[in-house]
């Protein structure tokens, strides 16, 4: 139905971009060069895709892939009720992508997650800060060479003593 | 006697920090507000209060391991997350579980929806100044605490799903039980929506506050009862149905002003809706297993082999060690 | 006044026993609920388990107001703060309790962002455990502190160049 035209249209229009096709129990995902993201995700909005119900990334560092990293965008049509994955892989030097902000309100903050968890930068992000993390974290622990422990992160408090603190003493 | 002028006051907005700890935030949100007087002209939310590192810890756990993570991540209706996990990994796999344990998931899944959906409209009802309706909403769920910790041995972090199945079947007279309480749940939503329905502070307080239009929807990539009381069409249920849930007759409820308001509404006809589909579930259940095969090799073989065969023993020893 | 209407109507005690006294049955509680626990515990203030039998039904959300912390959930690396400073702003005397794993242990997330004990950086005077605790977990914990109430020295609270 809707899936078909789209997906044979997006090969026709970008066939520059396109790394591969897949289906794995009835997922349609399509592969990408991270380059013409913007053009493709509106392409998918307009072919009636118009809901992003989700925007992940994947560290491809023990898995293998087409580069390092992968940002996924989760699409559905809610007339036709069919799902697209789009897949962009970019490269571990420069991990920088178009944002989608401007199609999806819900980028904004799904795309800063990303940054944080995974270091990806998106260009003409309004606000590309930290939102899980503390501003003043260092690192981007759901790359997969972050320990699961964390480094000192955790332990890095002052210690409150019991009963009343003096004027001139400091936690 | 002098003569008192008002001259107008110079005003400024007012920027306003609320949360991250709140009573009304019930969790961990902070906004900072800019104040206009009374009236709200912005705000910047800041999340991350609760980042637990879900992802993370799953990289060291296996399928089965990660089900007692799932139940922490929704705790207001963890049974519904374990089947959300339970059947991404059984699509994964390519496992097809028996009809019972899919009627089951569903049973499971409506009596959570419920709790989920007293306990949020109860808290906004403390938030409006209305204790009653959330004490209301607690006893039933209390109830239907009861019925979980019988089935599946805990109150909140249920754990009851296994890839490929169930921890365990339902236990003897669950049906009754179930029936009992969804009598009790009938009668409080409509001793809730007497109390609130025609309320006028309720009304004040709700209609056409935080409206959310068609578009927003699209453009936020709001689900749930959230995007059916803004007019949106789209059950997941019904649309793609998981788990059985084509076998049962129930319908869509939306609204169409998308406000307060009408969030509650849906909430509340979605309870009516759940309880229809629970009773459907109980008398339509059918017999048979809860867990795929053994010899697939996700799920364990039944005790009694275990404890009676050497076979069985030696089996289930392998499973572990695999 | 005869000497038996004295005896019937007179009660004495030390100064001390008496606070100690009100203290213990009219604890305010401040619940700091971040996660499944702060669920829990809106379980222990409904009908069921009603913790005013206690007298400790009087929730503040404000510390300054309030005599026991409840810190109820996993508390991330950015909440850290939060609850320091609101530990620090409660008036003395002050209890915690620290229900549940995650708040006593970090629990099942032994991860980068979540911190493995409230007690590694604030006073902790009773820990329940559970993940989450029964509403019961909770009342019996409350019967711990108010234990621990009575016990309370007025002299530990004077200042100390007063002393």
């Amino acid at each position: 139905m809707l899936l078909e035209k789209a997906i044979s249209d997006v090969k026709e229009s970008f066939q520059e971009a396109i790394l591969d096709v897949t289906e794995f129990s009835g997922e349609r995902s399509i592969h990408i060069k991270c380059d013409r993201i913007l053009d493709i995700l509106s392409f998918f909005k307009e072919a009636g895709f118009e809901f992003l119900a989700d925007l992940t990334a994947v560290d491809n560092l023990t898995l293998g892939g087409f580069e390092r990293f992968a940002v996924v965008y989760h699409l559905l049509s809610h007339e036709s009720v069919e799902r697209v994955t789009v897949k962009a892989y970019l490269p571990e030097e420069k991990p920088t992508l178009r944002s989608v902000e401007s199609l999806w309100k819900t980028a904004d903050w799904q795309e800063r997650e990303v940054y944080d968890l995974y270091g990806i930068t998106f260009e003409s992000h309004p606000n590309m800060t930290r939102i899980l993390n503390p501003d003043t974290f260092d690192g981007h622990p759901l790359r997969k060479d972050y320990p699961r422990r964390g480094r000192i992160e955790r332990s890095d408090f002052p210690l409150v003593k019991r009963g009343i603190r003096k004027e001139d003493e400091t936690p | 006697m002098s003569r008192v002028t008002f001259e107008p006051l110079e005003t400024d907005s007012m920027l306003l920090n609320f949360g991250p700890q709140h009573p009304a935030t019930h969790g961990t949100l902070r906004i900072i507000l800019e104040l206009e007087g009374e009236t709200i002209t912005g705000s910047t939310p800041e999340i991350g209060y609760l980042h637990s590192g879900f992802e993370k810890l799953g990289e060291d756990l296996d399928y089965n391991q990660y089900i007692t993570i799932t139940d922490r991540m929704n705790y207001l209706s963890p049974l519904c997350n374990n089947v959300a996990y339970a059947l991404t990994a059984e699509k994964l796999i390519g496992l097809e579980v028996s009809k019972r344990t899919e009627y089951i998931r569903v049973l499971m899944c409506e009596l959570s929806r419920i709790a989920d959906h007293l306990l949020n409209v109860g808290m906004l009802a403390v938030d409006l100044g209305a204790m009653t309706a959330f004490l209301y909403g607690f006893r039933v769920r209390e109830d239907i605490y009861d019925l979980f910790e019988a089935a599946t041995g805990t109150r909140l972090t249920t754990s009851y799903t296994l890839v490929g199945g169930l921890i365990r079947d339902i236990p003897k007279g669950f049906d009754k039980e179930v029936l009992r309480v969804l009598e009790e749940v009938d009668e409080v939503t409509d001793d809730i929506e007497t109390l609130l329905n025609k309320n006028k502070i309720w009304l004040d307080r709700t209609k056409e506050i935080g409206v959310i239009s068609k578009e927003d929807v699209y453009s936020y990539g709001i689900s749930g009862p959230m995007a059916r009381a803004a007019g949106i069409e789209w059950d997941l249920r019904l649309k793609e149905p998981y788990s059985s849930y084509e076998d049962f007759d129930f319908d869509l409820v939306i609204a169409l002003n998308g406000d307060v308001f009408d969030r509650y509404l849906v909430r509340m006809e979605e309870i009516r809706q759940s309880i229809k589909i629970c009773r459907q579930a109980l008398e339509k259940m059918p017999e048979g297993e809860v867990n795929v095969d053994p010899d697939l090799g996700f799920s364990l073989p039944s005790k009694d082999e275990v404890y009676n065969s050497i076979e069985g023993l030696i089996y289930h020893f392998l499973l572990y060690r695999q | 006044m005869n000497h038996d209407d004295v005896k019937s109507n007179v009660l004495t005690t030390t100064l001390e026993s008496a606070i100690n006294w009100g203290r213990k049955n009219s604890l305010w509680p401040m619940p700091f609920g971040t996660a499944c626990c702060g669920i829990e515990f809106m379980a222990v203030l409904a009908a069921r388990t009603d913790i005013s039998r206690f007298g400790a039904e009087a929730i503040r959300f404000s510390p300054r107001q309030s005599d026991l912390l409840i810190v109820a959930g996993r508390i991330s690396i950015k909440m850290m703060p939060v609850l320091i400073r609101i530990y620090e702003q409660m008036p003395e005397p002050k209890w915690v309790i620290s229900m549940g794993a995650c708040a006593s242990s970090g629990g099942v997330f032994d991860t980068y962002s979540v911190i493995q004990g409230v007690d590694q950086f604030i006073p902790v005077d009773v820990y329940i455990p559970g993940c989450p605790p029964r509403p019961e977990g909770v009342v019996e914990s409350l019967l711990k502190i108010q234990d621990l109430v009575d016990k309370e020295k007025l002299s530990d609270y004077a200042l100390s160049d007063t002393k």
